[in-house]
C-alpha cells in the first residue's frame, strides 16, 4: 500500500497528530471529526475514538491546513470538500453559502471527513488492457484505487497512451509537479479540469488510446462522456451504484448505457475486490 | 590630561555614530518598504494571473527581495510549507520573530499583510494586498519627504550631542 501519510498527519492539529500516526498509520480509511465531539478513527479493523473532543479552532486548522491557507485555491469548497496535498479528501458539513441560488462555500465549519487516498498497485491484476469500461461501487469501496490501478496498468502494458481528467486531483494527487502515485510512463494527467471540458481537450490535443475519468455524476459528465464515443477511443469512467441495476435505474446514464459503449464493467465489492457483469440486452 | 581628550573624542565619536546610525536606519527602512512594495505588487500580479497557493507565491515573492526582508519571507514560506500554525497570521508572527532585525515600520507594514493573508477569496486576498501596498507607499512618501535635511540633521546632532557632553565633562 502507498499513501501519503505525512501529508495527511500535517493536515491535522499538532496535539492530534500523534494519535493518529499510532492508531491508524496501515489500515485508516476515514478520519471523522465533528465539533463537540471525540474525533472517530473509521479502520478497515473496526472503529476507535480519541479522548479529547474538537474544537472549531480544530476543524478551522484542518480547512486552512487543507487548502494549504489559500482559500482561493479551494473552488471545490464549494462542492463540499476540499482535495488536500496527498489527495486525501476533505469533506465539508456546516452552514453553507448561497449566492444567487448556488451553493458557493461552507462557513462555520461543523462536521469534516477525512478520505485517507491509498494506492494498491496490483488491485486490477486480470483486468483487460483494452476496450471501454465501467466502475461502479458504493462510497469508499474503492473505485478510484481500482481505476487508478488499471490506468497505470494500461499505461505501462496496454497499446497506446492513456489520458485522464482528474477533476478533483484524488486520482494523481500532485505536490510541486511530482505525482505522489505513480501514474505509469504513458500516462498524460489534466488535473482540475471539468470533465466534459477536459475530455473534449485530451481528444484534439494528446492523441490517447484510452481516455480516464473519475466519478460521473452530473449530467455534463455524461454528455463529455458521449461526445467522445466511436472516435477510436476507449473510455474508463467510475460511477457512484451499488449494482448494475441501480446504475441503470438512474436516467441521466440511459444515454451512456443505450450507446452500449462500455464492454466490460465492474461492481466493487468488499475489501477491494470485484466482480465483473454485463450490461443486460 | 591625555585621558581626558581621548575620552572626549571618544564620547563625540559614539554620539555622532549613533546619529549616523539613525540616518542609515531611515535609509535602510526607506529600501525595505521600497522592496516591499515591488514584491507585493509581484504578489498582486502572480495572484491573478497563476492563483498560486501561498505558500508558492511567497516564496516567488522572497526572489524579489533581499536581506532581512528576503529573510522574513523564506521563514514565512517555511512555516506555511510545515503546517503547524493554525493560519497565515499566526504563520507570520513566527517568521517576524525568527527575524529581530526587520525594521520597525516595514515589521508593522509585514504584520499588516500577515493579517489579510489567506483569508479571503483572490479578489479579497488582493485588496489585501493593495491595502499593504498603499500604507507602504505612503509611508515610504512620508520618510522620503525633506530626507536630506533630516538625515543631515540627525548626523549633525549626533554630532552636536557628542561635543556638548564631552565640553560638559571636561
Amino acid at each position: 500500500m502507498v499513501c501519503a501519510w505525512q501529508a495527511l498527519l500535517n493536515l491535522l492539529p499538532p496535539p492530534m497528530r500523534q494519535d493518529v500516526d499510532r492508531l491508524g498509520r496501515d489500515n485508516l480509511q476515514e478520519l471523522r471529526l465533528r465539533k463537540g465531539m471525540c474525533p472517530e478513527l473509521v479502520r478497515s479493523n473496526g472503529t476507535v475514538r480519541l479522548r479529547e473532543s474538537v474544537t472549531s479552532e480544530m476543524l478551522q486548522y484542518v480547512v486552512n491546513a487543507a487548502c494549504r491557507y489559500s482559500p482561493w485555491t479551494a473552488s471545490t469548497a464549494a462542492d463540499g470538500y476540499i482535495t488536500a496535498q496527498g489527495g486525501h479528501r476533505v469533506g465539508l458539513c456546516g452552514e453553507v453559502v448561497v449566492r444567487n441560488g448556488i451553493m458557493c462555500d461552507v462557513r462555520c465549519v461543523t462536521s469534516l471527513c477525512i478520505r485517507v487516498a491509498r494506492d494498491f498497485p496490483g488491485i486490477g491484476k486480470g483486468i483487460p488492457l483494452t476496450g471501454s469500461m465501467l466502475i461502479l461501487g458504493r462510497p469508499g469501496s474503492g473505485k478510484t484505487t481500482l481505476l487508478r490501478d488499471i490506468i497505470r496498468t494500461r499505461s505501462e502494458n496496454g497499446q497506446g497512451s492513456i489520458a485522464v481528467v482528474d477533476e478533483r486531483g484524488e486520482l494523481f494527487p500532485s505536490f510541486q509537479g511530482k505525482s505522489c502515485f505513480s501514474p505509469g510512463s504513458r500516462t498524460d494527467i489534466l488535473s482540475g479540469c471539468p470533465k466534459g471540458q477536459g475530455i473534449e481537450l485530451l481528444l484534439r490535443t494528446m492523441g490517447p488510446a484510452t481516455i480516464a475519468v473519475d466519478e460521473i455524476t452530473a449530467q455534463e459528465d455524461c454528455n463529455g462522456l458521449l461526445k467522445a464515443l466511436w472516435c477510436g477511443v476507449d473510455l474508463i469512467a467510475t460511477a457512484h451504484a451499488g449494482s448494475l441495476r441501480d446504475f441503470m435505474k438512474r436516467t441521466i446514464y440511459k444515454p451512456l448505457l443505450d450507446s452500449r459503449v462500455f464492454s466490460t464493467v465492474l461492481v466493487m465489492q468488499a475489501e477491494k475486490t470485484w466482480r465483473e457483469e454485463r450490461i443486460p440486452l | 590630561m591625555n585621558y581626558k581628550w581621548i575620552g572626549a573624542i571618544l564620547i563625540i565619536v559614539g554620539c555622532s555614530g549613533f546619529g549616523f546610525m539613525i540616518a542609515a536606519g531611515c535609509k535602510r527602512e526607506e529600501r525595505y518598504l521600497r522592496e516591499l512594495y515591488s514584491a507585493l505588487e509581484f504578489m498582486a500580479a502572480e495572484l491573478k494571473y497563476r492563483l498560486s497557493p501561498l505558500s508558492e507565491l511567497i516564496a516567488r515573492a522572497a526572489e524579489h527581495t533581499s536581506g532581512t526582508l528576503w529573510q522574513v519571507f523564506s521563514a514565512l514560506d517555511r512555516e506555511l510549507a510545515g503546517q503547524i500554525a493554525p493560519n497565515a497570521e499566526a504563520c507570520m508572527r513566527a517568521a517576524l520573530e525568527q527575524t529581530p532585525s526587520i525594521p520597525p515600520l516595514t515589521g508593522k507594514m509585514l504584520r499588516m499583510l500577515g493579517k489579510s493573508l489567506g483569508k479571503f477569496d483572490v479578489s479579497g486576498q488582493l485588496s489585501g494586498i493593495a491595502l499593504v501596498r498603499e500604507a507602504c507607499n505612503e509611508n515610504r512618501k512620508r520618510l522620503e519627504r525633506d530626507r536630506t535635511e533630516r538625515l543631515r540633521s540627525y548626523r549633525t546632532l549626533g554630532v552636536c550631542a557628542g561635543i556638548a557632553i564631552a565640553i560638559l565633562l571636561i
